[in-house]
């Protein structure tokens, strides 16, 4: 028990009728990344902001180190909102100290942090400069930078790369595995990003309509649903998607077949070797195949598989 | 000491922001200006005031030359003979009547303001040259005689605001002259008689000569502004609450104290601002300001104190508003009325509900901007130090806690815990 730093106890979010979050069971380790992955409003933040005490759950508990999350000391969670949470009219080395204040850090360690936290996320030429005359992607570092300037032992990160662009995407992918490999800290990041979630987390819980669908490795989610290919293709009328779907979901070894936005999915083993029969059937139904490509296996096609295609907004 | 980080953080923020600045500080100054320009009575001839005279004076007798003498009338005849600086229009227009006579053209606003002159005003007058005349000469004191002249009338009436103003000005002026005839006849001038003392031709002199509505009008036109700040602290207030700033806040060490606190610093700064360029302001378009730096100084403490009052106001708004554009339509909605009620434009009718310690308890003394209100006209308009507005600062100050405390309790309660 002693290396779980974060417990979430049959925790269910109520917002008058609607459920933000049903009965959400799941435990952190100490240390490690762990990804919440889910499409928007499937209930991500709701579970954050519970998490972290900002938000108290209709039903079921939170555990901090098998203490109640109302009752720890302040101080051992930073949050990093999906929002730009910052105070416009101070500069980035004032909102850093600011923080930094809040939390009790004695003056001269704190200057030393908020040395380090402008350096690290590249931020040190702007440390005078007003917060609103940065860039998105340096408002973006800032936002990070005042969740961590007090060191808490646990980092939630709420969509951190919301709007980034590859450059700072990649100081924040680094940065994040820092705070887990050089500074041991545990790290909750919640993405909508498959890349994100695949290359920076330890475990990934998928949810959506606010139920957990699965836990597990990215690397064992992948294997969950199927090793092998898939099949992209785009038929000649669409409208006959659904037949297509019917007969091909019908073959041996292939694992599933999904519409996507603009045709189908086809998860099979040895998709180039099943290629010809798989054209021959959708032929049968009188349309012709458009378009056509193979690709490995993704988290996306996890999350596709788990989530559906419907728009959430 | 986190709530001074709060407050430098505020201050910054309000510093930085500087339309916003511009904003608070240039609208009651707009403010001022037009109520200079309708009521400090640019182009307008003056008009004398109605005053009712009763004379209750029996006289007495000058010492040395036992001449009968009565100062009552003297008084009189020098309040009908004033006239407005470089002038020909009298400043009052004086009728001597009966008390009860008064009274009732009191009530029916007949006359701005009744001047009682009690029955030993005489004694005391004679009392107190004679003691001049003995301090000069020997060491024996004769016995003071005190008289008290009343100046009667109704406080909810903008025309007794202003004939108060000037009356008190020119009986000061009167009594100065009449220690500079005395002091004039000690040092060797005989043959000056009694009516010569008293013969006095009122000058000029700052805030009764030229006596304005808008004189009367102007600290209103400050509470007003400070009333206004409630507006822009709702808003601030929620802004932070809206952003998400305030959720970051809460999840540090900060308290409720060290934010709101922490707040109340640079806003009360800005209430102290607004009473200086205020009143600046209106010391340009005509404002008779009474009194000088000391008036000034209680001036900014009163401002302060209602600043504070304005501020918790703002954040009883905060913890309801859902986001910092409602905050500033409840914020406008709630203290432009309020203006109004502690009668910053205008005085309402008296509705009294109590009486305490021998003054009425009006309705509206349950806010405590009616308190600064009174409190910075009697300093700046007419000139009162500190004894002069210590009952009304003693009230604007409790009331002002009481609001504080369910400001603090109400934001803490809706704004500082975990969300339902």
């Amino acid at each position: 028990m002693t290396d779980i730093i974060m417990e979430a106890r049959e925790v269910t979010k109520d917002f008058g009728d609607f459920k933000a979050v049903d009965n959400l069971n799941l435990k952190i380790k100490k240390g490690e990344v762990f990804g919440f992955l889910g499409p928007n409003g499937a209930g991500k933040t709701t579970s954050i902001n519970m998490m972290v005490g900002l938000l108290r759950p209709t039903l079921g508990q939170i555990f901090i180190d098998g203490e109640s999350v109302e009752k720890i000391e302040k101080g051992t969670i930073g949050i990093c909102p999906q929002e730009l949470v910052l105070w416009d009219f101070l500069t980035c080395k004032e909102s850093l100290m600011l923080m930094g204040d809040m939390y009790q850090v004695p003056k001269e360690e704190l200057k030393k942090r908020v040395q380090k936290l402008l350096d690290d996320l590249f931020l040190q030429d702007k440390a005078d400069t007003v917060v609103s005359q940065l860039s998105g992607g340096m408002k973006r570092r800032l936002n990070l930078a005042m969740a961590v300037v007090h060191q808490p032992d646990i980092v939630v990160l709420d969509e951190p790369s919301e709007g980034l662009d590859p450059q700072s995407r990649r100081v924040l992918w680094n940065y994040i595995r820092s705070l887990r490999d050089d500074e041991g800290k545990t790290v909750i990041l919640t993405t909508h990003l498959m890349d994100e979630a695949d290359r920076l987390s330890d475990r990934i819980a998928i949810i959506d309509h606010g139920k957990l669908l699965r836990l597990d490795t990215p690397a064992n989610l992948k294997k969950e649903i199927g090793e092998g290919d898939v099949v992209e293709m785009k038929l000649s009328n669409p409208d006959k998607n659904q037949e297509v779907i019917n007969i091909l979901e019908d073959m041996p070894d292939v694992h599933s077949v999904v519409e996507i936005e603009d045709g189908l999915n086809v998860r099979a083993l040895d998709a180039v070797g099943k290629l010809p029969q798989i054209i021959g059937q959708v032929e049968t139904t009188g349309v012709h195949v458009l378009d056509l490509s193979i690709r490995q296996n993704t988290l996306e096609d996890v999350f596709i598989d788990l989530t559906g295609t419907g728009l959430r907004e | 000491m986190k709530f001074i980080s709060i407050a430098k953080k505020d201050f910054k923020e309000l510093i930085r922001d500087r339309r916003g600045l511009v904003m608070i500080l240039l609208f009651p100054m707009f403010f001022m200006l037009v109520f200079g320009f309708a009521f400090g009575g640019m182009g307008q001839t003056n008009q004398p005031h109605m005053i009712s005279v009763v004379n209750y004076d029996t006289g007495a007798t000058m010492p040395g030359t036992g001449e009968q003498v009565n100062f009552g009338n003297n008084l009189t005849k020098i309040l009908k003979e004033s006239t407005y600086p470089d002038s020909d229009v009298h400043l009052f227009n004086i009728t001597i009547t009966t008390e009860s006579e008064a009274d009732q053209k009191l009530k029916t606003r007949d006359v701005d303001a009744e001047l009682i002159i009690p029955p030993n005003f005489s004694q005391s007058e004679v009392a107190l040259i004679t003691s001049t005349l003995q301090q000069q000469t020997t060491t024996i004191q004769s016995p003071n005689v005190t008289s008290t002249i009343i100046i009667r009338g109704d406080t909810g009436y903008t025309g007794f605001g202003v004939s108060q103003g000037i009356l008190t000005g020119v009986l000061e002026q009167y009594q100065d002259k009449l220690m500079s005839e005395i002091q004039n006849a000690v040092t060797g001038n005989p043959g000056v008689v009694t009516d010569t003392y008293l013969q006095t031709k009122v000058e000029s002199i700052p805030g009764t000569g030229s006596f304005t509505t808008f004189d009367f009008m102007a600290p209103g036109m400050i509470v007003f502004a400070i009333l206004l700040l409630t507006t822009t602290v709702a808003a601030a207030l929620t802004r932070e609450v809206e952003k998400g700033t305030l959720a970051r806040l809460k999840l540090s060490k900060m308290t409720s104290f060290d934010l709101l606190f922490g707040g109340l610093i640079p806003w009360s700064l800005i209430a102290a601002a607004q009473v200086i360029i205020l009143l600046t302001v209106a010391v340009l378009i005509g404002f008779h300001w009474q009194g000088g730096l000391y008036t000034l100084l209680l001036a900014i403490l009163v401002g302060i104190i209602g600043g504070v009052a304005s501020i918790s106001l703002g954040m009883i708004i905060a913890a309801f508003a859902r986001n910092d554009r409602q905050a500033a339509n409840l914020g406008t909605l709630i203290s432009v009325p309020t203006s109004f009620l502690v009668g910053a434009f205008f005085q309402l009718p008296q509705v009294v509900i109590a009486n305490l310690w021998g003054q009425p308890f009006q309705v509206y003394d349950l806010l405590p901007w009616t308190h600064i209100l009174n409190a910075l006209r009697s300093t700046l308009t007419f000139g009162g130090g500190w004894d002069t507005i210590v009952y009304q600062v003693g009230w604007a100050v409790l009331l002002t806690i009481i609001l504080f405390i369910i400001g603090v309790v109400l934001f803490s309660k809706n704004r500082l815990r975990a969300e339902n």
